[in-house]
Parts: C-alpha cells; sequence; structure tokens
C-alpha cells in the first residue's frame, strides 16, 4: 500500500447545483481514503459546487498535491476544464512551491470492467446470464466527450468474456438509445448499469424514465421516501436497474491506484 | 517549509469566540462547539462530536432545498458540534463553508490574487463561452442579484468587473474584509472571501445572456 503522509489528494468531481447527490460518490470515496491515513491531506473539489477547482488548493498544506479525476472518461472536463481551472501546465506542474501531479481519470483504470460486471451480478442475483441482456449506459453526447466510447470500450471487454448472451452499450443522447432497450433487448432479462459517478439528475431522476420505471423524472434518490425495487416487469421483460457504477465503494481503491500509476509511470520516464 | 492552516486557525480562535458566516464558533472545556450563530442562546440541540456530520448540515436548507452555493445565508439551524481538536475545527468547517479558511489565510499571507470578472468570463468554454458577451449593466444587475448578502451569498467580494470597473450595485459592505456580511454579529468574524466569480454566476450570466428578455 502506498503511503504519502507529507502529500495531498485532490478527488475532482463534476458535482451539480440541482442535485444534491451528485457530490456524495465524491465526497465517500474521499472520507474512505482519508480514515486510511495514506495521504497527509484529502480534499474533494467539484465544477459546479464548492470547493470548486479555484479555490480547493487553497485548501492545502502539502508541497505536493495528486489530483485524480473522479470521471467516467478522458474528455472535455479532464482535458480542457480541469486543467484550465486549476492552472495545469501538463501531467506535473511546478508552481508557487508545490508540484501539482495531474493522474488519470477513475474510469480509465482496467479494474472498471470487473466493477461494472459485480455490479451487474449484484443487482441480477440469481438471474440466468444465458438468458440476459446487459447494457451500459453512458451519457451520449455531440460536444467532445468521449463516455460514449469508454461505455463502447467496456461493452467490447464484457462481451469477451462470454458471460452474457448479449451486452450492448446505450445512450441518453445519441444513438443506441437507452429509451429503444425494448426494441435492442434479444433476452427475456435485461440489466441495466449506468456508467455515471453517482446516482444523480441523469441515472437517478432522467434514465429511469428512458426506460420506462418512471412517468416522469421524480426527486433525486435523497429526497425520496423508498428506494426503488428491482426487478420491473416492463415490454414483456424482466428488467434490473442497478445504482450509478461510481458508488461502488471499490473506487477509491481505483483512486488510489490511479495514484501508483502516476508514480511509475514518471519514475519509468525519469528513468529514461 | 510547509503550510500549517490548522496552526493558523488554532491562532485565530485563541482569543475566544468567533463568527465565520453563520457560524458560531466557542471554546468549551473539551475544545471547540460550532452551532448556528442564531442558536447562540438555544438548548436541545442536536449535537455530535463528528466534524464529518458538518457534511450533512451543510446539504440542505431548513425547508429541505439544496444548498449547492455554501456561503448562501440559508445554514439550518438546530445542531452544534462538539470537536476536541483544531484539525477537527478545521474538516467542519472546510464542510460547512469550503476553502474560506485556506483563502483566507492565503489573503493575510498577501498570496490571494482577485480576478476580475471579464477574465473569468474570457476563459470560459463550451456551454460557457457566450457569457463573454454579458454587458456592463447586465453583468452590474446581476451581481446585484445573486451575490447580494441578504438572501445571495455572504462572502466578501474582491474582484471587480474588470480593473476599471468596480460593482456598483452593491453596498460598500460588501467589498470590506473588516464588515460582517452575516445578519447577525455575535463575535469576531473571520471573513468569507471572494477572489473570483464562482460558477453558479457564471451559470447565470449564460442565462442573462441567453434569455431574449434580459431578466435581471
Amino acid at each position: 500500500m502506498i503511503s504519502k503522509p507529507n502529500s495531498a489528494l485532490v478527488i475532482v468531481g463534476h458535482g451539480s447545483t440541482v442535485n444534491p447527490d451528485s457530490s456524495g460518490p465524491t465526497l465517500d470515496q474521499a472520507e474512505a481514503i482519508r480514515r486510511e491515513g495514506i495521504f497527509g491531506e484529502v480534499y474533494s473539489a467539484f465544477w459546479k459546487e464548492e470547493p470548486s477547482l479555484r479555490q480547493v488548493l487553497h485548501m492545502v498544506d502539502a508541497e505536493e498535491v495528486y489530483v485524480v479525476p473522479n470521471f467516467i472518461s478522458e474528455g472535455y472536463f479532464t482535458k480542457t476544464v480541469i486543467p484550465r481551472e486549476l492552472e495545469l501546465e501538463g501531467a506535473i506542474t511546478e508552481r508557487d512551491g508545490r508540484t501539482i501531479k495531474y493522474c488519470e481519470p477513475v474510469g480509465n483504470h482496467e479494474l472498471m470492467t470487473d466493477l461494472l460486471i459485480g455490479r451487474a451480478e449484484e443487482v441480477g442475483a440469481g438471474v440466468r446470464p444465458e438468458e440476459t441482456t446487459l447494457f451500459i449506459v453512458g451519457h451520449g453526447t455531440n460536444l467532445n466527450d468521449n463516455s460514449a466510447l469508454a461505455a463502447k470500450r467496456e461493452v467490447e471487454r464484457i462481451r469477451a468474456r462470454g458471460r452474457y448472451a448479449q451486452v450492448l452499450n446505450a445512450y441518453m443522447e445519441e444513438a443506441p438509445l437507452i429509451s429503444d432497450w425494448h426494441l435492442l433487448a434479444e433476452q427475456p432479462n435485461v440489466i441495466v448499469v449506468p456508467f455515471f459517478i453517482a446516482d444523480g439528475l441523469h441515472s437517478y431522476q432522467d434514465i429511469p424514465v428512458l426506460l420506462g420505471i418512471e412517468s416522469e423524472t421524480g426527486a433525486a434518490a435523497s429526497q425520496r421516501e423508498v428506494f426503488r425495487h428491482n426487478p420491473h416487469h416492463l415490454r414483456g421483460r424482466t428488467l434490473y436497474y442497478a445504482n450509478a457504477i461510481g458508488t461502488e465503494p471499490r473506487f477509491a481503491q481505483l483512486i488510489l491506484q490511479q495514484v501508483e500509476k502516476f508514480d511509475r509511470a514518471h519514475e519509468v520516464m525519469a528513468v529514461l | 517549509m510547509m503550510r500549517d492552516l490548522t496552526e493558523a486557525l488554532h491562532g485565530w480562535l485563541e482569543d475566544g469566540s468567533r463568527q465565520i458566516g453563520e457560524v458560531l464558533i466557542r471554546c468549551i472545556p473539551a475544545g471547540h462547539e460550532l452551532r448556528h450563530i442564531a442558536d447562540r442562546d438555544s438548548t436541545g440541540l442536536v449535537t455530535s462530536s463528528r466534524a464529518e456530520e458538518a457534511q450533512k448540515i451543510a446539504l440542505l436548507a431548513e425547508d429541505g432545498s439544496y444548498r449547492p452555493l455554501k456561503t448562501a445565508p440559508t445554514l439550518r439551524r438546530g445542531w452544534s458540534l462538539e470537536l476536541s481538536t483544531v484539525a477537527e475545527v478545521r474538516r467542519a468547517l472546510d464542510l460547512l463553508y469550503p476553502a474560506m479558511v485556506g483563502i483566507f489565510r492565503d489573503f493575510q499571507a498577501g498570496t490571494l490574487h482577485p480576478v476580475m470578472l471579464r477574465e473569468t468570463l474570457g476563459r470560459q468554454s463550451g456551454m460557457y463561452a457566450v457569457t463573454r458577451k454579458l454587458s456592463d449593466p447586465q453583468a452590474q444587475a446581476l451581481i446585484g442579484s445573486v451575490c447580494r448578502s441578504d438572501g445571495g451569498c455572504l462572502k466578501t467580494i474582491l474582484w471587480k468587473i474588470d480593473p476599471a470597473l468596480g460593482i456598483t450595485s452593491l453596498p460598500t459592505e460588501k467589498f470590506d474584509p473588516a464588515a460582517c456580511q452575516a445578519s447577525l454579529r455575535i463575535a469576531e468574524p473571520l471573513p468569507m472571501l471572494c477572489h473570483e466569480a464562482c460558477n453558479i454566476l457564471v451559470a447565470r450570466a449564460r442565462e442573462v445572456v441567453k434569455s431574449p428578455t434580459p431578466k435581471e
């Protein structure tokens, strides 16, 4: 296990100005890592909430700061917004007596495939995989974001393991659309795993409407009295809807492993 | 030498009771107690000794609405935190009012650099790139509405619209770190400083620019 008592870790999430649950997983992962005592300091920072990316470095005492984006994919936020707002010059930035080390986003980690399969098995416990269609659902967008590509990559990896009869990627805003799930799925059982960080606006409120579980966008998860129960019998199928993959507690380990990966990569580069 | 914010906070708390935003910090035999300023004489508060409870306290307002802006004057009442170390006080304050203690430390050290609104809007991209079209009168009206201490935000503003254009839509105390922005002043306040327009203001600027008839 790594030990960095003189370093700080900053986990960056998207956050939301409308949904109180959006920042929850990032705050939870930060708290889990803080309790392990690996870093001298652990903070969260957000694009849409506080502390913002413009504020967070003022909280830090340490001279070495690791920044890990808690994002599903490499793209607009990890390549443009976070570096710009933190005034990063690349993987390593030296500024005001500090060294800021910018790690890869959590979604890039190779263990993501195992976590997605684990989540599908958990939500569809007892369901025969050979009679099941598994959907990995991403946001999908026309902007320069790679979330759709990341979902597709994970689907190919899961498909290669041959466990589920059918594995498909689907999106909220581009084809194949998750709202067409009943047309795309060939199997009687359908498991849907949202490839999102939080059970926020998209995965808790929007996708259930697109699936037909809800007739209209409901309240946020934390503001409902009853959490939804699986399975849902809809459109002639048995549908299981999982929590967003980012709520998986093992995400904290992925964050730490992205730090280790950064150190390994830059040690090798230093030697070369 | 590594900075030590906990030590700086220890120094600020040495002289007795302090106030930050709507939070009153008092010395108690077991360490420090945090509570809402309006609860200064209240009894029967829900008390915790865990700094992490501050996260839940800061999340929702009294009416159950979400508080994306933690420095909004909507902190709910009815709680107290009894914390044994200054490190725990720092942790609780970082959850109640994220980054405010660290920003004040850097302000005192002379290393906090205010960023003009035009610079903040000018570097936006994607859906927020349009905010650079915000006119000066629109900016004045928007800031006067979103940032006001009574109902908007309790931070003290350190930036201007541009170096030659100050904000005229808010009272002069809004720009004075020595002034108390909360409606009640119970103890010597630690100012909450705004060195750059937040994303909530930027998002509202987008609404104003996109609106056919400006709302503000």
